[in-house]
């Protein structure tokens, strides 16, 4: 089966973004702006996350952290939802952006602890419109083998940067867990409290 | 490409993938008056669902009784036999992604295909080695569901297909002509050993499931609805082999600061604890 090729590797790439950006030739400032802004991603989670013998719970709790900082959350949560987000009560908004905080953070934590030296290059950026930039990374395995292409789409709000998507060798991850968490949903009869059953049970399965 | 073994191919295929979809239990389809349910319907494009889900489970069986054990070995053999077995198959499959590349009026991508076969079959000792790629000819696939993507055949709903996987009718169409399009697999028909055919393949699902491991246990790990989660990846993935990998900065994604407010109160933590 040919499906999303070595998710793990691509995700550990996150932890090592190289300085080696773009040229700054041509490059605007907001593509700039979104290279540097990948960059300092990449620091901030070697730091945090590869350091051996931490607990898990601790890591848990350093990557929560990172991921709500580099991270659109809540606009990543709502889109994936999409015309479901608007017949949710507060209530199920809540709990449900909750737990999705609580799948992205159990689902890959764990996936930093097995770093075996990826190396990631940017590539290029390009402009996809006023308020977003999408950086083309490549990471490339300490075994050889072809590089794994990783782009990052960077959105912006006033000033703040923060990462909408994620797309591992043409792979979206917001449109992988729209279809998945879709599907739960329709299965359930249309609402979206049984997507939070669902959630709630494979996160607590996920803590173990 | 042999016209012949094509259209042997398209009349021993078609009457079992004709049965195929005949067969399909259909997905229970919206009440046509509710717009926003039947855009999703088509979205989804998966009319055959049930049936497909019963296949993905028995594929899913398949796997855990013969390919995971098998791939899982195969994981455990150096990482230098697994390249070499992994170059070795890419170099046999050449001459059908050399026809594809043509078919798709790829000239530059064809030459490439080419020169990878030429240096790799000799100086990498029968494509063992992969050499051309260090000298500027990467690898590169194609296949004939792609090429006739490019000629702007529809990829038609979603298809579980047993053994082989997810698919479609047109990637279906594309499997079966690569098959019977591949020089080696004719040659070796012609000369009676089908076993070798049936290996290589074995061999290649084998190799793809290995190097495909972690990304599958992650993704059966971590989704809710494995089924479709792998539905959506396959299709996002099939696109984007088809533009050849250029498509990806116009992809819908979510986007800051919509119109209508997250909360009217400010956005809560995890349900775990911070403390935790």
């Amino acid at each position: 089966m040919s499906v999303g090729r070595c998710l793990r590797p691509a995700l550990v790439g996150l932890v090592l973004v190289t300085a080696a950006g773009p040229s700054a030739q041509g490059a605007t400032d907001a593509e700039t702006r979104a290279s540097n802004f990948i960059d300092a991603l990449s620091a901030n989670a070697i730091e945090a996350l590869t350091v051996a013998e931490v607990p898990r719970t601790e890591r848990i709790a350093r990557f929560r952290t990172l991921f709500n900082d580099h991270f659109a959350v809540e606009a990543i949560g709502k889109w994936i939802l999409g015309r479901h987000w608007r017949q949710a009560t507060v209530d199920e908004r809540e709990k449900y952006l909750a737990l999705f905080e609580d799948l992205i953070v159990v689902s890959y934590v764990d996936r930093f602890a097995e770093y075996t030296g990826e190396h990631l290059n940017v590539t290029r950026t390009v402009v996809v419109d006023s308020t977003n930039v999408t950086v083309f990374s490549e990471i490339m395995r300490p075994t050889g083998g072809p590089p794994v292409r990783v782009d990052w789409r960077v959105g912006s709000l006033d000033q703040t940067l923060k990462i909408v998507d994620v797309v591992i060798e043409g792979t979206s991850m917001s449109a992988t867990l729209r279809s998945d968490f879709g599907s739960i949903i329709r299965r359930n009869g249309g609402g979206v409290a049984g997507l939070i059953a669902e959630m709630r049970e494979k996160t607590q399965s996920l803590r173990k | 490409m042999n016209a012949h073994p094509f259209r042997r191919a398209l009349v021993r295929w078609s009457a079992p993938l004709l049965v195929l979809l005949l067969a399909s239990g259909c997905a229970t389809a919206p009440d046509p008056g509710d717009t926003v349910a039947v855009a999703e319907f088509k979205e989804i494009n998966d009319s055959g669902e049930p049936t497909n889900r019963a296949v993905f489970g028995f594929n899913r069986f398949l796997d855990k009784i013969i390919l995971k054990p098998l791939a899982s070995g195969y994981r455990k053999l150096p990482d230098a036999v697994q390249s070499s077995v992994h170059n070795f198959l890419n170099n046999l499959r050449s001459p059908v992604i050399f026809f594809n590349d043509i078919l798709q009026g790829k000239a530059n991508r064809a030459g490439s295909t080419l020169a990878r076969f030429v240096i790799n079959s000799t100086v990498g000792i029968v494509g063992l080695g992969d050499v051309a790629d260090g000298m500027g000819f990467p690898f590169h696939n194609e296949d004939f569901g792609q090429t006739l993507a490019v000629w702007g055949v529809g990829d038609g709903p979603y298809v579980m297909l047993p053994i082989f996987g997810p698919s479609n009718p047109r990637d279906t169409v594309g499997l079966v002509a690569d098959f019977f399009a591949d020089p080696l697999n004719l040659w070796l028909n012609n000369i009676g050993y089908e076993s070798a055919i049936i290996a290589r393949g074995g061999l290649r699902g084998v190799d793809e499931r290995a190097r495909n491991f972690d990304a599958l246990e992650d993704l059966e790990r971590s989704s809710l609805d494995f089924y479709a989660a792998v539905r959506s990846l396959y299709r996002q993935r099939r696109t984007d082999q088809i533009s050849d990998g250029e498509g990806t900065a116009i992809l819908p994604a979510p986007a800051l600061g919509g119109e209508e407010p997250l909360f009217p109160a400010p956005a809560p933590g995890g349900e775990i604890s911070r403390a935790n």
